[in-house]
């Protein structure tokens, strides 16, 4: 009975995270529509700090000053580890050794 | 036989590593990373020391090999009875030592000892320089078994990403391994998570097949999920034949601006709930013997140079006794190239 109401109050967790992250996540989505004229160029270190805080923010900050040399063999880890595309890889050495 | 059969595999792992060292090797150095720390803990009225060194070796190979390794050595020192002499009892494991091929987004072929990929706090939270709490989750053994690691193969990838989702995806084999520092139990499983960017949030899956002595299944699922930049919530459920339970964390970083920033912006509180529930007696489980549940409060402090002073109260409640569990921490995080490497190229 205990375990079962536990296992309720889990699921009821998740459904309402679930629930708030979709709501939250709506926005940026909206605002991201808007400005359609600009067409800005890419800021590619911009974009790698974003896909950082994206795909490697959730566990860990950025580790200070390293090497481009560095910087690609703890990404090449980061890519089996967070599964990140070659893209992501690319773009976040641009961020973490410009 | 088999050792013969091992040597092959080995020999053609080799083979293929060494095969694969184009001239772009040159832009890539092993880099040996990895955490000191230090950790004062009174548990239940016993006060431990223990010091730990874990360091990771990255050795690249060419464009889409990777050997990974972390070795971790540490000590424990505690009174052996009360108002005894404190006496040091000494560990050496290796947690991973692998060798990854990427073949693309979808696909890594991993092979050698691994982290078991069951949940996210093994392979994600656990290295000391990340976790918050240097007491790990109490259904940490469900789906680890035996020793927390894998000897066998992986493979892992990106099923599909879109701009507004994306599915990974892990599977893995290990074989039976009794020695003493690649222990492994005989297993298979599976974890799918799927990440939505744009909410910053991760919800999986995984399952274990334990598939010696008495074969068993376990299953668990986490979600993380990232509302700002400040904000960190994780959870994990997990359940196995002889227990189940789950565990959620939440940390808040300060914001840099506002009066008081440039003095809270190096701290970060934390809270950790968990409830574990005994559904039958194991033999060396690793799992609490009874109901327990329990609470932590703790707080991160960053200074620079990746040191990070931590601190924590538990309480424990339980059948077996109420405890409470104190922590305090230092932690570096270092980083740097292996010395005498050729610079080539660059």
């Amino acid at each position: 009975m205990k375990v079962s109401r536990s296992i309720v109050v889990v699921l009821a967790m998740l459904v309402l995270s679930l629930l708030m992250a979709l709501r939250s996540g709506a926005r940026p989505q909206q605002a991201a529509a808007a400005p359609k004229t600009a067409a800005p160029k890419i800021n590619e270190s911009a974009e790698g700090e974003k896909r950082f805080r994206t795909n490697c923010g959730r566990c860990h900050h950025p580790p200070e000053d390293l090497s481009p040399r560095e910087a690609r063999a703890v990404l090449r880890q980061m890519r089996v580890r967070a599964m990140l595309s070659a893209e992501d890889e690319r773009l976040i050495l641009k961020f973490l050794a410009p | 036989m088999r050792c013969r059969r091992n040597l092959y595999l080995w020999a053609s792992l080799l083979l293929i590593a060494f095969s694969e060292v184009p001239a772009k090797a040159q832009d890539l150095v092993p880099v040996v990373s990895g955490a000191a720390g230090f950790i004062y803990s009174k548990d239940s009225g016993q006060t431990a020391l223990q010091p730990i060194l874990s360091p990771v070796v990255l050795i690249p190979l060419g464009s889409k090999l990777l050997v990974e390794s972390n070795l971790e050595m540490q000590g424990f020192v505690a009174r052996s009875s009360p108002g005894g002499p404190y006496e040091g009892q000494y560990f050496f494991s290796v947690n991973y030592l692998q060798l990854d091929y990427v073949v693309n987004s979808h696909l890594t072929i991993v092979a050698g000892r691994f982290l078991s990929p069951f949940n996210i706090f093994s392979e994600r939270i656990g290295p000391i320089w990340i976790q918050n709490f240097q007491d790990g989750p109490l259904i940490y053994p469900i789906g680890t078994r035996t020793s927390g690691s894998s000897d066998g193969g992986m493979i892992r990838g990106v099923v599909a990403s879109r701009p507004g989702w994306l599915l990974n995806y892990t599977a893995f084999f290990s074989a039976l391994n009794n020695s003493q520092y690649f222990s492994a139990g005989r297993a298979a499983g599976t974890r799918v998570g799927l990440f939505l960017p744009k909410a910053n949030f991760e919800v999986g899956a995984s399952y274990e097949r334990f598939l010696q002595d008495h074969h068993s299944n376990s299953y668990g699922g986490y979600f993380v999920w990232q509302p700002g930049t400040q904000v960190s919530v994780k959870a994990e459920y997990a359940h196995s034949p002889q227990g189940q339970g789950y565990w959620i964390e939440g940390a808040y970083r300060f914001r840099e601006s506002g009066p008081l920033g440039r003095a809270l912006k190096n701290i970060q509180p934390i809270v950790r709930g968990q409830q574990f529930y005994r559904l039958a007696p194991g033999v060396n489980d690793s799992l609490p013997r009874a109901d327990t549940q329990r609470v932590d409060f703790g707080l991160n402090y960053y200074l620079p140079h990746e040191i990070r002073l931590n601190g924590s109260y538990g309480r424990q409640f339980s059948s077996t006794g109420n405890s409470n569990n104190w922590t305090l921490d230092l932690t570096y995080r270092f980083l740097f190239p292996v010395p005498f490497w050729p610079k080539g190229a660059q």
